[in-house]
C-alpha cells in the first residue's frame, strides 16, 4: 500500500516528509468549563514512524487526539489535514484517512458480533464478501478472537475488547492511525502481537500516533516523543536519526 | 428563586398529563410555548437544550414520517396514482405527535435543574420507599447516558467510514435497525454494572439510612404545588368545553 489512494493532491505523492496533519495554535476548553484543556498546541505529522504522546493524567492527551480526528472543534487555531482544513471534511471521510482507537473501547463497539464488529468499515464501503471474510478471518487469528466469533462484543472481557477495537480499525486499513493508550489492559504476549503489527503498518509507510504511559512500549517503538504538560507541548523530541522503524 | 425538586416534579407531572390530554396541535403548540417560558424562567440555556437533542431528530421525523404516511382521512395532499402519501388528517396528526414529544422533552429537562441526591432524599421525606425513589431517580439521571451512549455511537460508526448523512434512507434504517440492539443491551450492560457497583459500596445495608441534607420547602413551593395542579385541572376544563 502506498497510500496513493488516500492522497487526492497531486502535489503530495511522492514527497515522504510531506504534512499530513497538521495542528496550528490549537486552543480548546470543553462547553462550561472555564480554564482551557489545551493551549497553543501546534504540532505536525507526517505518514511516517510512530510518534508517541506522552504526558501525566489530565493533560489533555485524549483531548488531542480526538482534536486530531475531528470529533472535537478547536476554539482556536486551525487544523488541516492533506492541506486542506480538517472542517471541510465529514468525520466519515476522515475516518478513511485516519483510523481511530478510542481509550475506552466500550466506546466503539457497536456490532451485534466479534466478526461484524471487524467487518463492518468493509462492508459499509461495499466489499466483496468473499473478501471481507478473508481479512475478518486474519484479524481474528492475528489478535486471537477466532473462539469469539459470534459473540457479542461488549461481553468480551477489557483485553479482549481493546484488541477488538484495534483490529476493526487495523481492518479498515487506514493511512495514519491514532491509538489512545493501546496497550492498557494488554497482556505481554498481546502487546508484542500488537506492536508487531503496529511495526508492519508503519513499515508500509503509513504513520501513527500513540498515546501513552507504557514506558516500554514508548522507548521501544516511537520515533518521536511529544511530552504534553498542562495542555501544552513541553518537549518534541523530533525524529531520532536511526530509528529502524522510522521508514 | 430555588425551587424543591418535588415542586418540580409535580410541574412536570401537570405538563406531561397536559400533553397527554391535549389532542389539536394548536393546544400543543401553545403548550410547548409555555415550557419553554418554563425553562427559560429556571434560567436553562436552549441552545444547549437544542444541541443536546440533535440526536433525537432523526428519530422524530420517523415518527412524523410515519404518522403522516399511516394515517387515513383528510384531503389527499399527495399521491402517486391511487396510491395515497399524504393527506391533511396525517399531516396533523404527524404534527402532534411530535409536538407532544417536544413537550414531554422540554418538561423533563426542567428535572435537570435539581441533582439526583436531592431527588431521592425529597422523595423518601415524602414516605417514597427508598428502593422506589431511587429508581426513580437512576431514571433520570440516566437519560444523558442514552444520550452519550447514542452519540457515541454515532461517532464511531462515521469514523469507521459511513457516511451517516448520505446514505438512502432504506440503508439509513437498515442501519439504525442493526445499531439498535447493541447500543440498547449496551447501556443495560452499564446500568447493571452500576448497580453491582453500588451495592458493592453498601448500598441497601442499612435498614434506616440517615441523610445529611433536609429539605425544606418554601412558600413558593407550596403556592406552586397547589397552583400547578389546579391550573392544569383549570385548562383541561376550559379544552374539553372548547371541544364539546
Ligand atoms: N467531556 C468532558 N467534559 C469536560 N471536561 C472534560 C471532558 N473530557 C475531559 N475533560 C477534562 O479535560 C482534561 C483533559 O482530559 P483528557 O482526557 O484529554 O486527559 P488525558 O491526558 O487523556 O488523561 P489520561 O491520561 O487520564 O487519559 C481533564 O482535566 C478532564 O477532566
Ligand atoms: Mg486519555
Amino acid at each position: 500500500m502506498t497510500g496513493k489512494d488516500h492522497m487526492p493532491d497531486g502535489d503530495f505523492l511522492g514527497k515522504e516528509e510531506a504534512v499530513f496533519l497538521k495542528l496550528d495554535q490549537i486552543s480548546f476548553s470543553y462547553s462550561g468549563k472555564k480554564s482551557a484543556v489545551l493551549s497553543g498546541v501546534s504540532l505536525s505529522f507526517s505518514r511516517k514512524g510512530i510518534t508517541a504522546i506522552i504526558g501525566p493524567n489530565g493533560c489533555g492527551k485524549t483531548t488531542l487526539t480526538k482534536l486530531m480526528v475531528g470529533i472535537l472543534s478547536p476554539i482556536d487555531g486551525a487544523i488541516t489535514l492533506e492541506g486542506r482544513s480538517l472542517q471541510e471534511y465529514t468525520l466519515a471521510q476522515i475516518g478513511r484517512r485516519i483510523g481511530y482507537v478510542f481509550q475506552n473501547p466500550n466506546h466503539q463497539l457497536f456490532c451485534s458480533t466479534v466478526a461484524e464488529e471487524i467487518g463492518f468499515g468493509l462492508t459499509s464501503r461495499g466489499e466483496e464478501p468473499e473478501a471481507i471474510r478473508e481479512r475478518v478471518d486474519f484479524f481474528l487469528d492475528y489478535f486471537d478472537l477466532l473462539s469469539y466469533r459470534d459473540q457479542f462484543p461488549l461481553h468480551l472481557s477489557y483485553g479482549e475488547k481493546q484488541r477488538l477495537a484495534i483490529a476493526a480499525v487495523l481492518a479498515g486499513a487506514p493511512g495514519f492511525l491514532i491509538l489512545d493508550e493501546p496497550t492498557v489492559g494488554l497482556d505481554a504476549y498481546r502487546k508484542k502481537l500488537l506492536l508487531n503489527q503496529l511495526y508492519k503498518v508503519a513499515a508500509m509507510g503509513g504513520g501513527m500516533v500513540i498515546v501513552s504511559h507504557d514506558r516500554d512500549l514508548v522507548e521501544q517503538a516511537a520515533g518521536r516523543i511529544i511530552t504534553l504538560e498542562n495542555g501544552r507541548v513541553k518537549q518534541d523530541s523530533g525524529w531520532k536519526g536511526e530509528n529502524g522503524h522510522a521508514s | 428563586m430555588r425551587l424543591d425538586p418535588r415542586t418540580k416534579l409535580i410541574m412536570v407531572l401537570c405538563v406531561t398529563t397536559l400533553a397527554v390530554i391535549y389532542n389539536t396541535a394548536e393546544a400543543l403548540l401553545l403548550l410547548l410555548a409555555a415550557t419553554i417560558g418554563l425553562l427559560l424562567l429556571f434560567g436553562i440555556d436552549l441552545k444547549q437544550v437544542i444541541i443536546g437533542l440533535k440526536p433525537y431528530f432523526f428519530l422524530l421525523l420517523v415518527l412524523f414520517w410515519a404518522q403522516c404516511i399511516f394515517t387515513p382521512g383528510g384531503e389527499v395532499l399527495l399521491a402517486i396514482g391511487p396510491v395515497r402519501l399524504l393527506g391533511t388528517r396525517g399531516l396533523l396528526l404527524g404534527t402532534s405527535v411530535v409536538l407532544r414529544l417536544l413537550v414531554v422533552i422540554a418538561a423533563a429537562v426542567i428535572l435537570t435543574t435539581s441533582n439526583s441526591r436531592d431527588f431521592i432524599t425529597g422523595l423518601v421525606q415524602w414516605k417514597v420507599p427508598y428502593e422506589i425513589a431511587f429508581m426513580v431517580s437512576v431514571t433520570i439521571s440516566f437519560l444523558p447516558v442514552f444520550r452519550d451512549e447514542l452519540v457515541n455511537v454515532v461517532t464511531a460508526v462515521q469514523l469507521r467510514g459511513v457516511e451517516l448523512k448520505q446514505v438512502p434512507w432504506g440503508k439509513k434504517i437498515y442501519l439504525f435497525r442493526h445499531l439498535f440492539f447493541p447500543v440498547v443491551y449496551g447501556a443495560i450492560l452499564k446500568a447493571q454494572q452500576l448497580s453491582v457497583a453500588m451495592e458493592a459500596r453498601g448500598f441497601r445495608a442499612y435498614p434506616r439510612r440517615t441523610y445529611l441534607r433536609q429539605l425544606y420547602l418554601t412558600r413558593w413551593d407550596y403556592g406552586l404545588m397547589l397552583a400547578c395542579p389546579g391550573l392544569t385541572l383549570l385548562m383541561i376544563g376550559l379544552y374539553k368545553a372548547n371541544l364539546g
